[in-house]
């Protein structure tokens, strides 16, 4: 070695002792990131963890309501308690082993299209659905299941699967025909004995052999006049029940409005006489003509001008006025066309009567609901005319309103598409 | 001679109503063959009296209104029988069914009396005397 290479070689070391540190100071910096990438992984496995666990939980304690996940072809991945109280199998059972249309009645689920594709069409299309289908259990019991269908994705947003989400109707839906039959049979059993009092009462009233006297006649004509309003009540009921279960159709057909109206009026002319309201009606004189049930739309003017008078006291009037109108494409009824605006019939009908508190003009439609002015003004009905009129307006595609100030009077618009 | 009245057959499982529809079947210049009070009884009636018309109420014992009607329908001996149906259901459900089991009429309780008169000469006109 000679003298001039000791300075070089002293210099290297220290150069290597620095890197050796430096590197070490990077080690140590590393290791740290390193650690502290530890800690966050850990607490975000844990949050998921907790997720995870919070979610299994959440199905877990659902008992009366089966959820149940599939993959894309309907094999099950979930299957949650109250799908195993439902269908009686535990969920080792069912897991990967079984498909959702195992459980399905094949009869109805082959008259929807067949398959899972039956199950899932209109969730695939619009993202949901809802409705009743029939599940059967192990042994062999169908039970009738209000069923959620909603698509899942996996964590990419890809779709993973279907969700079914169900509520056990089985009693629910058995109590609904029950209150149906019940309701047929009582207006069927009302009906009848009613056919033979006002039949009978009849031939009394119009015996021409044996005349009664205006006293027996005055009595008489109350009873028959009690007799109608107990058949109307019936006839009412009955309707109802037919609106709940889905029965209620209309037959269709070119109906003049204006004679609709005209008809309303003449049925309520002589209660509204008697009962010192003046009528009036205003109809275009060439008729409206709209696409409906004749039956069904007599029926509603019916309700609304029978209300209307009711509700006027002595002195008041009752303005039915029917014209031809515009419905905007934001739904707002003008007088004058517009392009894009719809034709449709309105018919206004305007008491100067008692009003209808602010508060209560929301509930005006549900059924059995009386106004507290109707209580107060002790003025006969049960609450069901309303609720049967907006029925037979929405199921003719229209829109009942109604504008009311206590003490003041009451409007009622309904408007029929033409 | 007058012409004997046509000949009319009742069947109303209720005591009052088939009562009060035989009256109205004489209003209208009819003679009431049998007044019966089912189904079984009234094809029965039919088959014996071969009456020019029937009133039948649609819900009774034995067999209803509208298989009496589609029974005797498809029986070549009463086939030509008018059948006036009398229900109480009356929604037009009910009124499609009654015409489709081959009834002439039907008619929904309650009825005006005076109405069930027209009804029935109105099936009776001309009728075999």
């Amino acid at each position: 070695m000679t003298t001039a290479e000791a300075p070089d070689r002293a210099d290297e070391v220290l150069r290597l002792r620095r890197e050796v540190a430096r590197l070490e100071a990077e080690r140590d910096r590393l290791l740290g990131q390193m650690q502290h990438r530890d800690d966050e992984l850990e607490i975000a496995t844990r949050m998921l963890q907790a997720r995870a666990q919070t979610m299994t939980s959440v199905i877990d304690a659902v008992t009366e309501q089966s959820i149940i996940g599939t993959d894309r072809d309907g094999v099950i991945r979930v299957w949650n308690p109250g799908a195993e109280k439902l269908l009686g199998l535990p969920r080792a059972d069912v897991v990967r082993r079984r498909t959702i249309t195992e459980f399905h009645l094949p009869e109805e689920l082959e008259e929807a299209g067949g398959g899972l594709a039956a199950l899932v069409r209109t969730a695939q299309e619009q993202g949901r659905d809802v409705r009743d289908w029939t599940y059967v259990s192990p042994d062999g019991e169908e039970l009738t299941v209000s069923v959620a269908v909603t698509p899942r994705t996996d964590d990419s947003g890809a779709h993973a699967g279907w969700n079914f989400v169900g509520t056990d109707m089985t009693e629910v839906r058995a109590t609904e025909r029950m209150k149906d039959q019940f309701v047929s049979l009582i207006s069927h059993e009302l009906r009848t004995p009613l056919s033979s009092i006002l039949g009978y009462l009849e031939l009394v009233l119009d015996d021409p052999d044996q005349p009664l006297t205006e006293e027996q006649r005055q009595y008489l004509t109350t009873v028959e006049r009690n007799a109608q309003r107990l058949l109307r009540l019936v006839g009412d009921l009955l309707f109802t029940a037919q609106v709940d279960a889905g029965r209620f159709t209309l037959q269709p057909e070119d109906v003049d409005l204006a004679a609709v109206v005209r008809a309303a009026e003449d049925t309520a002319r002589v209660t509204a006489a008697t009962a010192g309201v003046e009528l009036l009606v205003r109809v275009p004189d060439g008729g409206l003509a709209v696409r409906g049930d004749a039956v069904r739309l007599g029926q509603a003017c019916d309700n609304l001008v029978s209300n209307a008078v009711k509700f006027t006291p002595r002195g008041g009037r009752v303005t039915l006025t029917l014209e031809q109108a515009w419905r905007t494409t934001d739904g707002a009824v003008v007088d004058e066309p517009q392009p894009g605006a719809a034709p449709v019939a309105r018919l206004a009908v305007s008491d100067t009567g008692v009003g209808i508190p602010a508060g209560e003009q929301q509930q005006l439609f549900a059924r059995f609901f009386r106004a507290s002015t109707a209580r107060r003004h002790a003025v006969p009905g049960v609450g069901l005319g309303l609720a049967i009129t907006k029925a037979i307006t929405t199921a003719h595609g229209g829109t009942l309103d109604v504008e009311s100030v206590e003490n003041q009077g009451t409007t009622f618009t309904l408007t029929l598409p033409r | 001679m007058d012409a004997a009245p046509p000949r009319v057959l009742v069947a109303d499982d209720e005591d009052d109503i088939r009562a009060l529809v035989g009256l109205a079947v004489r209003r209208a210049g009819c003679a009431v063959v049998a007044a019966v009070a089912d189904g079984t009884a009234a094809l029965a009636a039919a088959r014996e009296e071969h009456p020019a018309l029937a009133v039948l109420d649609v819900s009774m014992p034995g067999a209803t209104g509208l298989e009496v009607c589609a029974t005797l329908r498809a029986e070549p001996a009463t086939a030509g029988v008018r059948i006036l149906l009398l229900s109480a259901g009356a929604s037009p459900d009910d009124v499609a069914r009654g015409l489709a089991a081959g009834a002439d009429a039907y008619l929904a309780k309650p009825f005006a009396v005076a109405e069930l008169v027209a009804r029935v000469r109105e099936l009776t006109a001309g009728a075999a005397r």
